[in-house]
């Protein structure tokens, strides 16, 4: 046997020999047709076995052998025209048969032997069997693998439509047309094929220098196709049945397969067999082909092979199921899996980690697709996967890490399937096996329950269903032992912690006395948050509690207590409102405790007026003490008043020093124009304010008000610039005009032309400017406002001089 | 030229998200221009805005913490001047007396506020008023039932449709109501 240099031939060589050889090919090929043209049959032979001596070489790499081999295949196809024809026109194929197994190599011989093999068949179908043995038994004679491989596999091409594909029995041998043998002959020859292909196949293995050893097992890769479509043909015998399948093609295969004891051939194989056979033989043959699995050569990635398996079953399980179809119950397709993995496992002790929860992966994702009602699966796979990480101590797994990335697979698939987080609190191991990720890998997966919480309004119902939630999601709500001693990017920080936020509001219960127990564990558990979190994570808290205090207040006649519990409700939120001031901030805190103090003004109860004049009290120290910043203060004052304004819980005794209080501050501001619309404001209190002394009506106290615009009218013409003085002035008049259209007696139709005078006065002084011309504007369209009203209303604005 | 009116989204103090039904129907590249009366509260809720319409007007609502947003805005579409103003500053609030005020002082056909949760649509001296409500429906001690609203105008020379969209009963319903320029 030639063990020629498997090629040594650099590439630029190689196109070269390859071109040579494609010449050769291309000249014989002509002759040989030309030969038979004239029916010169014993020439056209000769030409077409020179041609096919081309495949003799030993220096092509597989893909210029391949090449070759199709130029020279397809010229062959014109001598097997050309055959059948001359048999259709009575010439005896016996002799033929006989005749080119005078060529004089071995190579070129056999391909002209399955040539004439094939016509031999199709003239006498009868023959089959015999022949087909014959051929597949002559192949043994190219022993060399890249010859022996392309030879059979042309054998396996050119037979591809004459196998026998008849029941056993069922052959009609006396039929002169009818086909000459059974499936089994079929299988058998298609087996023989195969077998002695995958020995030459790996024989390339330990051919040659050992430090090609790369190189040729790329080539074995290219060369994998050849072997495989022998698995293929057999699954395109239509006779082969389960039973077959089962007792004899598998067991056949598999033993192949097991004792060639080569990696690359088993690895291939196995996941060949899963793709060529259907779903229905798999799961009847299920133990044996595991048992061969776990029989494979140490290199082979049996985990890859078992997943393939796992991913189709689970399909075509769930497909049979959608359909309507039955699977057999007795089949119990995860235990089997999950036990024959464990034994894989087992049996393997280098396997890698990552591939080990790659494993688990494919179960989970067998168990979700099979047996969807099942969760106690998922946790005992889950329950299996702790076991392992335990086993090998793994801790702190990073998400980039190859078995953190199969972690979180295998985490996110429960979320996925079940979308539906709680689910979860049936998972005892989820948690266990959550912490073994490192912070980035935790808080990613806190980020990703979230979501899906979101996106399917996936309600916590209960206080221990938020301890528990709240706990999977730590990374977010809590500083970790493990987490980096940098800050963390700002932006980031606040995406993530808004996003908790918005998690919060999924905390809902029916039932309000378990919504407070809510309220208090997650507050219990965000309170830990630390000062940059707990901005982001109480207010939602405090609005729900808010809300909380609005859904007593509608239960009040069927829970006799609702007072007490709003108290506490508002004592929750206060001390929770106190906690954000030990943050250092301010402007959060003082809002909440507006917001309180409205809520509280519109539930009447026992203690309401000394609640919502405590949040009141608090917004306003926080106003003192705490804002600096001038705008921060006049926007501060401004919202405090506007709120007290809506308030009417308030007896005399709590509305006076307050309603005093406000103009008083408003005056202290720090800059003149500040000041002046401050206390404009406060004139709003005195006439739409209102309090329980004044029976919740309006106070309409029109001499207040009228001292508010006065000393706003002072504060104003104090100002030195004179383009904000006539703004304010403006500002001012359109006061004058509003509560004047509300019925203020006191606002004369004397101060107004007054004020209309200094404005008309001033405004020509002004510098041009756009500025200028904005408050031009803005003094026109009160002069238009005014004419418009005299127009609809002339006793209103009787005595009014607009004349500009 | 379509211009989406919207506000007092309270993401995440008061309300988890928008609406599904408005979010689908928010499909970008229809919208040419956002005026929003503020409290969006995130950064998010800015940047979703944008993927709606990349001209998005913005004033600060009272718990906006980005102080880049201006108090008050005007902005001109077509042959409108349109006032933007979150309210929370403007006492009483939701006062149309007082609302005129500011709109005399701003100078403008139209004036949005928002801040009291409540849609309104309204002529008043000729001038058009709208408050788009709040888009999420979030929680008002003022406002005992929140309706989710955001308004839609469809503005045409002189002319403004403006079309609210409500969610009713978890439906979208649709209101037309339309302003001529005098």
């Amino acid at each position: 046997m030639p063990t020629a240099p498997q090629l040594g031939s650099p590439p630029d060589e190689q196109d070269k020999l390859l071109d040579e050889a494609l010449g050769i090919v291309k000249v014989q090929a002509f002759q040989m047709k030309r030969c038979l043209d004239k029916n010169r049959l014993m020439d056209g032979l000769k030409h077409a076995s020179t041609m096919l001596g081309e495949l003799r070489t030993s220096m092509l790499s597989p893909k210029s052998y391949y090449e070759l081999y199709m130029a020279v295949t397809d010229e062959l196809r014109h001598l097997e025209i050309y055959l059948v024809d001359e048999f259709q026109k009575g010439r005896q194929v016996p002799d033929l048969y006989e005749l080119v197994q005078y060529a004089g190599n071995i190579v070129p011989r056999l391909y002209l032997l399955i040539t004439v093999g094939l016509v031999y068949i199709k003239a006498k179908p009868i023959l089959c069997r015999d022949v087909l043995k014959d051929m597949v038994e002559m192949c043994r004679g190219v022993q060399h693998p890249l010859r022996g491989l392309f030879l059979r596999n042309y054998l396996l091409q050119c037979t591809r439509n004459v196998l026998p594909d008849v029941a056993d029995g069922e052959a009609a041998e006396s039929d002169e047309s009818s086909c000459g043998g059974t499936v089994q002959d079929s299988i058998d020859f298609v087996l023989m094929n195969f077998g002695e292909m995958n020995k030459l196949w790996v024989r390339m293995q330990h051919q040659g220098h050992s430090r090609d050893r790369e190189r040729r097992e790329k080539e074995r890769q290219d060369l994998r196709i050849l072997v495989g479509t022998n698995l293929v043909r057999l699954s395109q015998l239509e006779c082969i049945e389960i039973e077959k399948y089962t007792k004899s093609v598998l067991p056949s295969i598999l033993e192949q397969v097991v004792s060639c004891r080569d990696a690359i051939a088993q690895e291939y194989l196995m996941e060949c067999i899963i793709q060529v056979f259907p779903d229905e033989f798999h799961l009847t043959t299920l133990h044996s082909f595991l048992r061969a699995c776990a029989e494979l050569q140490p290199p082979v990635n049996v985990k890859n092979i078992i997943i393939a398996l796992i991913d189709r079953l689970a399909a075509f399980t769930q497909r049979t199921k959608d359909d309507g179809g039955v699977v057999s119950t007795d089949l119990q397709l995860f235990d089997i899996f999950s036990e024959q993995v464990a034994q894989i496992i087992m049996s393997k002790p280098d396997m890698p980690s990552e591939d080990i929860v790659a494993l688990q992966v494919s179960l989970i994702n067998l168990a979700n697709k099979c047996y969807p009602d099942r969760v106690d699966y998922v946790d005992k796979v889950l329950g299996k996967t702790t076991e392992i990480f335990n086993k090998f101590n793994l801790e702190r797994i990073g998400q980039t890490q190859a078995v953190g990335r199969e972690l979180m697979k295998l985490l996110k698939i429960p979320v996925d399937n079940y979308n539906d987080i709680m689910t979860l609190l049936k998972l005892e191991n989820y948690g266990n096996l959550l912490d073994f990720m490192d912070y980035d890998g935790r808080k990613a997966m806190a980020i990703y329950l979230i979501n899906n919480a979101l996106e399917n309004e996936t309600l916590i119902g209960t206080h221990e269903q938020t301890e528990f939630m709240l706990g999977l999601i730590s990374a977010l709500v809590q500083d970790q032992a493990d987490q980096p001693a940098e800050i963390p990017d700002p932006e980031d920080f606040a995406e993530e912690q808004s996003l908790l936020g918005r998690f919060l509001h999924l905390l809902v219960s029916e039932d309000i006395d378990e919504q407070y127990l809510i309220l208090n564990t997650a507050r219990k558990h965000l309170g830990a948050g630390g000062n940059k979190r707990i901005s982001y994570t109480l207010p939602p808290i405090i609005f729900a509690a808010y809300r909380l205090a609005f859904k007593y207040y509608q239960m009040k006649d069927e829970d006799s207590k609702w007072e007490k519990k709003c108290q506490k409700i508002f004592q929750f939120c206060h001390s929770t409102i106190v906690a954000l001031t030990k943050a250092e901030l301010a402007e959060l805190p003082l809002r909440l405790f507006l917001q309180g103090a409205l809520a509280i003004s519109k539930l009447p109860s026992e203690n309401q007026e000394t609640m919502a004049y405590e949040f009141m009290s608090q917004a306003f120290s926080l106003y003192e003490d705490e804002i600096s910043d001038s705008k921060a203060q006049l926007a501060a004052i401004t919202l405090i008043i506007a709120t007290f304004e809506q308030m009417g819980c308030f007896g005399e005794e709590n509305h006076e020093p307050l309603r005093k209080q406000y103009p008083l501050a408003a005056a202290k501001l720090l800059k003149k124009p500040d000041q002046c619309r401050a206390v404009g404001t406060c004139s709003h209190l005195f006439w739409s304010g209102k309090s329980t002394a004044s029976g919740g009506q309006p106070f309409n106290d029109g001499k207040r008000v009228l001292e508010c615009l006065k000393r706003g009218f002072r504060i104003a013409t104090q100002c030195m610039d004179l383009m904000v003085q006539v703004q304010l002035l403006t500002e001012l008049l359109n006061h004058y005009l509003y509560f004047l259209e509300k019925g203020n007696d006191q606002v004369t139709v004397n101060v107004v032309n007054q004020l209309i005078e200094k404005i008309k006065e001033e405004v020509p002084n002004l510098e041009k400017s756009e500025e200028s011309e904005q408050i031009n504007k803005h003094f026109r369209n009160t002069i238009d406002h005014i004419r418009a009203k005299m127009s609809t209303d002339p006793d209103l604005y009787k005595g009014i001089f607009i004349d500009i | 030229m379509l211009v989406l009116v919207l506000g007092d989204l309270h993401i995440p103090h008061r309300v988890a998200t928008l609406p599904a039904k408005f979010r689908k129907l928010l499909a970008p590249g229809r919208i040419q221009h956002i005026l929003c009366t503020g409290n969006l509260c995130t950064r998010e809720s800015f940047d979703y805005l944008k993927t709606v319409a990349a001209d998005v007007h913005i004033v600060r609502g009272d718990f906006d913490e980005n102080l880049s947003y201006p108090e008050q805005k005007v902005v001109t579409v077509g042959q409108f001047r349109i006032g933007l103003c979150h309210g929370h500053q403007i006492v009483p609030w939701g006062d149309p007396d007082a609302l005129a005020m500011v709109q005399r002082q701003l100078d403008v056909d139209i004036l949005i506020t928002g801040h009291t949760h409540k849609f309104e649509a309204y002529e008043h001296e000729s001038k058009f008023y709208i408050n788009p409500g709040s888009a999420t429906g979030a929680y008002n001690p003022l406002e005992t039932n929140v309706i989710p609203s955001f308004v839609l105008m469809d503005i045409q020379s002189s002319t403004v449709v403006t079309y609210v969209y409500q969610l009713i009963d978890n439906e979208v319903k649709v209101e037309r109501i339309e302003f001529k320029k005098s």
